[in-house]
Formats: structure tokens, sequence, C-alpha cells
């Protein structure tokens, strides 16, 4: 029987060991599974209404949107009805910021179990990107609904949901990374992050459409990758549309050398996480 | 065979140390947004060198603060070393602090799985082995209660059967034998036992010295960061507890201390042994603790503390409820003692200069009694005894008297 061998060194930073970091990952991947379900099964313990929450607060945050958007100030969504137009957007977005919030406070919040094994880090912040994924897949439910009530129909197009959320997914795991482990050291990125979340939703086009910003602003406004990812997913599921590939091409590139970038640092970071956290 | 292997490790730490709230010669404004942080070096272990043979059970003993903690932490690899290379072969888990990683509004049986897999099972792996695990805790019924509703001994044992299930290559064991009522304690024992018989490689690391000897081949003895002796736990043991038989320790429980009188330095001989091993069960033994009083005060008691490994107050020795005077000046308090009726082991020792109510100095654990093996004995105590054995019948056996309650 021959046993692993590990080798333990002090760390040094490497882009080349990401193969060995990713197999590892791989190897703990019941791990990552069995987080990312307690992490759901835990936040609706000894609530009444349990799963159902996971409906409810979309179509609820959906109903203000609604009111405010579409009655007191009237957002120009052209001819689709408010409410769909609004929560195909809020669905991705919902996505990117509750996964974000929640690795963001990831590693504190599991100094406990942090101090006493090692399992690959990374898998915390992950466990709560995978978690939020989990809630998009129900509130999708709630979209498809919203879409049957209005007639729209489904066309090819559609299928271009998939590789936008896939960028959206990069994108996200690089940001969480990179959060996640900044907030080990600097508790400021927890305290700042509602509002910079804030900004961000304002930044994209959640509440109004793309076509709203100013001609002039445009450039600036595209560099947020969100923005090609969200115009992607709501144009292709309502107005059955392709997207700028380009543009979406664009942040793709964009979100995996984020990803890469930040996930190496995340794990020259790691080794010696616990003794700065 | 080496399992594990140190080969030069060092381990740094940036010590963050915060500046007090306020300094008063600075501006407000500068106080709110200067660095708060100063940062020092300490090295928490500096150039260790051992290795681990494949089934050896091997100790590490030491002072607060001599690195052993740390050596547990680059071991199971929760943080890395700053200089050097540690290798494992095999895999290694430690055995108690499974229940560390419990959530609290999870149950039981979810729990298990939790930490199963964090600590390197698959779930299929801890789907097969549950059985087992609730055997093993005795937890019942609450396995399907949220962790929060647990006593911390369920806690505990649910944790230590979770761990006891891993199986490793390589165990590591952290003060572990404080774990739940005593029934559970010797199961504990009894697991450990087991896999040592079967080949496991053991690390251990106590403060208990008696354990140590008794579970370990071999032993490490670590002081401030540095390896300072290694060899068979009997003598290292030995090394440790000369070590510590000087009174510097700072004590405790200083505060509110008078001080008037201080005790510095305790010692124990056997006066019957000329090359100064220790006492041993059966045999005469001396204890010393000089002292320097500040001022001549009366109704003084000197009390000598001896406690067993687990804390536990095992015996005194005093001079005596009264109390005596004592004179200004330094001095030394002898006790001797006929026969030693401690069994063999370590015992942890607080010596204190009291007058009731008050206590003057105290010493707390202040360093460490040994007493080696000697001809005797089962159990917690030696009773100093003779005995004489009767053969034959008749006048030679006097019958004891009997005392016939009905006639």
């Amino acid at each position: 029987m021959t046993r692993p061998v590990q080798i333990i060194r002090p760390p040094s930073f490497s882009l080349w060991a990401m193969g060995e970091h990713l197999t590892r990952l791989v190897q703990c991947r019941d791990l990552l599974y069995t987080l990312t379900l307690h992490r759901i099964s835990v936040r609706y313990k000894q609530s009444v209404l349990g799963y159902f929450w996971a409906v409810l607060n979309p179509v609820l945050l959906l109903a203000i949107y609604t009111i405010i958007f579409s009655r007191l100030v009237n957002v120009p969504t052209h001819g689709v009805p408010y409410a769909i137009f609004a929560f195909s957007a809020l669905l991705p977005w919902t996505f990117f910021s509750s996964g974000l919030s929640g690795a963001t406070i990831g590693l504190p919040a599991h100094l406990n179990l942090m101090s006493k094994v090692y399992f690959p880090r990374e898998i915390l912040p992950l466990s709560y990107v995978l978690a939020a994924f989990l809630d998009f897949l129900i509130a999708s439910v709630v979209l498809a609904a919203l879409m049957l009530y209005y007639g729209f129909r489904l066309t090819t197009s559609a299928l271009w949901v998939i590789p936008a959320m896939l960028t959206l997914a990069v994108f996200l795991t690089g940001v969480a990374l990179f959060t996640s482990a900044l907030q080990a050291r600097f508790r400021d990125i927890g305290v700042a992050m509602p509002l910079l979340l804030q900004l961000w939703m304002f930044a994209t086009p959640v509440v109004y459409a793309r076509a709203s910003v100013p001609q002039g602003l445009r450039h600036l406004y595209d560099l947020n990758p969100l923005v090609a990812i969200v115009e992607t997913f709501r144009g292709a599921l309502l107005n059955g549309a392709s997207p700028d590939r380009l543009l979406l091409a664009e942040c793709l590139a964009i979100s995996i050398l984020v990803a890469v970038v930040s996930y190496a640092w995340f794990k020259h970071l790691e080794a010696t996480l616990i003794d700065v956290i | 065979m080496f399992d594990i292997e140190f080969r030069n490790v060092s381990k740094r730490y940036a010590r963050r140390t915060l500046d007090p709230p306020e300094e008063p010669q600075r501006s407000r404004w500068k106080n709110l947004f200067r660095c708060r942080e100063h940062k020092s070096d300490f090295w928490a272990l500096r150039d260790i060198s051992f290795h681990v043979e494949r089934g050896e059970a091997l100790g590490i003993i030491g002072h607060n603060g001599a690195g052993k903690s740390t050596i547990v932490k680059l071991l199971s690899r929760i943080t890395a070393p700053t200089a050097g290379e540690i290798r494992i072969s095999g895999r290694l888990s430690s055995l108690i602090e499974v229940s560390s990683g419990f959530h609290e509004e999870l149950t039981g049986r979810e729990n298990v799985y939790l930490s199963g897999v964090t600590f390197g099972m698959s779930r299929k792996e801890v789907f097969a082995k549950l059985p087992g695990i609730l055997e093993f805790s005795g937890i019942g019924d609450f396995i399907d209660v949220p962790v929060k509703r647990y006593s911390s001994g369920m806690w505990l044992r649910l944790g230590f059967s979770i761990a006891a299930h891993l199986n490793p290559d390589i165990l590591l064991l952290d003060e572990v034998l404080a774990v739940g009522d005593v029934p559970f304690q010797w199961k504990c024992l009894d697991h450990i036992q087991q896999l040592r018989k079967s080949g496991r490689t053991i690390v251990f690391i106590s403060h208990d010295l008696a354990a140590v000897e008794r579970l370990c081949d071999r032993a490490l003895l670590l002081s401030h960061g540095r390896l300072v002796c290694e060899g068979r736990p009997q003598e290292v043991t030995l090394e440790y507890q000369r070590s510590t038989s000087l009174v510097s320790e700072p004590p405790v429980r200083a505060r509110g201390l008078s001080r008037k009188i201080e005790c510095t330095r305790f010692s124990c001989e056997a006066p019957n042994r000329t090359d100064g091993s220790p006492v041993r069960p059966g045999e005469p033994m001396i204890v010393r603790v000089d002292y320097i009083a500040h001022e001549t005060m009366a109704d003084v008691v000197f009390n000598v503390y001896l406690y067993w490994p687990s804390g536990y107050l095992c015996t005194q020795l005093t001079t005596g409820v009264a109390g005596t005077l004592v004179a200004k000046g330094s001095g030394r308090v002898e006790f001797y003692c006929p026969v030693v009726g401690l069994r063999p082991g370590i015992f942890l020792v607080d010596v204190a200069a009291e007058r009731y109510p008050e206590v003057i100095d105290w010493r707390h654990r202040c360093a460490t009694l040994r007493v080696d093996e000697g001809p005797v004995v089962l159990g917690d105590i030696h009773m100093p005894h003779e005995h004489s054995i009767l053969t034959g019948s008749g006048e030679s056996v006097r019958e004891p008297e009997m005392i016939l309650l009905d006639p």
C-alpha cells in the first residue's frame, strides 16, 4: 500500500501550481457539496416558512421595485411589463450580490473550523457562491411563472443565458476569492460591502435599461462586466435577442483573468491565512 | 521508514500589538487615523528537526509557549512554516478537535456528515460508518436534535466518536484525555491503545507527563521553540521536571498577594539515594521550600500542595494549622516524610505561605514532583505496611475473637 506523501514548505506565489490546487479541490468536492447544502438548510432552520423564503424574498423585492420604478418613477422599458423587466435582471444580480456578500464574510465566520483542520480554504467562499446559485435556480421558477403569465415565448436565443450565467459565475468566483481573502486581514471590506453592492447595482442595468444610459457614458459604463451579462440575460429571455457577442466575449476574458489571478493570490495567502485572520 | 519528518523547520509569527487607546500628546485627529498596530517578530519554532518512525508513538512535552501547539498546527497544515520542510507520509488526523467544527443549528446527524467530510472522508464513507459512530458516542435519539441543544459532554462525545472513525495512518493527540465522564475516558484510552497495537503512528502532545510515559516510545522536550532533548520518555520527562524545579514561573494568583514572605525555591530529595535520582514509593523523602521574609510575622503556615496530573489535589504537606513565628530574613522549611505514599508518576506542585485566611504568597504549579517506579503497587496510594505469614495450625494461629450476638 502506498501512502500519499505531503511535503509542506513555506508558501510561495505561483500561477503554475494551479493544476495541483484544482486537483486537490476536486478531491474535496464532497466537502464543497455538503457545506453548500448546509449553507442553505441552516439559513431556514427554525423559521416557519422555511424554503418558501427562497421564493418569497425575490417576489417581495420585485413588488417593491415595481411600485417604485413603474408607478412613482416611470422607467422606460420599451414595452416590456416592468415586473418581468426588472425580475429578469434581478435574478442574475441577486446571484452575484448574495454570493459576493456571503463569500466575503465566509472565512472569518469559520475561524473555528479553520484553526482545527486543513481543507482547501477556497471551499468556504465557493460554497457561498454555489448556495447563491441554488437560490438563483429556485427563484428562476418565479421568473418562469411570470413569463407564462405575461405570455412570453422562448426562442432558441434563450440559450444565451447559459454563457451569460457561466461568465457571471466565473466573474463572481474571482471577485469573491479576492474579497474573502482581503476580508480575512482587513475587516473594512465586509463593512463597506453593502454600500459597494448598492453602488454596483445602480451601475448595472437592473432597474433600468442600458439604452437609458447616455451615449457619451457608454464606454465607461460597459467596463462593468455585469452590464453585458445582465443585458444578455434579459435580452435573450424577453426579446429573443442575440447578445453583443464581442462584448460578452470580452467580458468572459476579463472574468477568466480575474478568477485566475485572484485564485493564485488566494492560494498564496491561504497557507498562513490563519495567522493573520 | 519515516512517517513524519521535520527538517530545520522554523515558524515566525508577526506579533501584532495594539497601541493603548489614547496618547494624550497626540491630537485627537492623529489618534483616529494612526496605524494602531505594532509588529514585532516572534519565533514560535526555531530550527526544529526530528522524525517519527512508522508505528512509533512520539510524545512532545514542554512548557506553555514552548512551541507544542505550533507543531500541531504545522502537522495538520493549518499554517505553513516560515522556513524548512515537513514531510508527512499517510493520512494524518487529530483525534479530538472534531467537535469544534460543529454548526449549532444543524442536527447531530448533519454535523456528522459535515465534520466527516471536513476531516477527509467521502459522504459514502460517512454513511457507511454512521451506525458505528452513533453507537460509540452513546448519543441515542439525540442524533436528530440540533447540537445547540446538546450538553457539552454530548457535544464532545459525538466529536470524539467521529474522530475515532476517521481511520488515519498517523494520529495526532493533543491534550485529549479530558473528554467526557470517566467511562467515556476509558473508552477513549482503550481506543488509543487499540490504534497503537494496530501499528498506527502516534504523535502525542501533552502536559500530562505520566500519560506520555505510559503511551509513548520516545519523547521530545521543547523549550522556547527549540528542541532541548530527545530520548526515552522517562529520561525526557525527568529533564523536564529538572527544568521546572526552580520557582521561576510567574504565579497565576499574583494579584492581591502581599508577598511579605516570598517562596523562592522548591526542591525535593530522596535522602537514601546518593545519585540524585527521584524518590520512590515506600522510601523517605525530604522536601525543602526556601523563602525570604521581608518582615517578621506570626502565625505563618507553609503549605506544599501536590496535585495529580489531572489537576485534582492529591495531598498536602503543611507546617500545621496553628502557624509559627517567622523572623525577618531568608530561611528554609524542610519537610521530612519517612515513607512516601504516592504512587509512581508526576505530580504538580503549588507552594504557599499563608496566614489564615490571608494568602501571603502562592506559587501556582511552580514545580513537578516525580515519583519513580518502586517495589509497589497497584492503585492510587501506597499504604506503608508490614506483613507476616502464619503457617500451621493450633496455638501459633490465634483465632480472632468472635462476638456472638445470640447466645
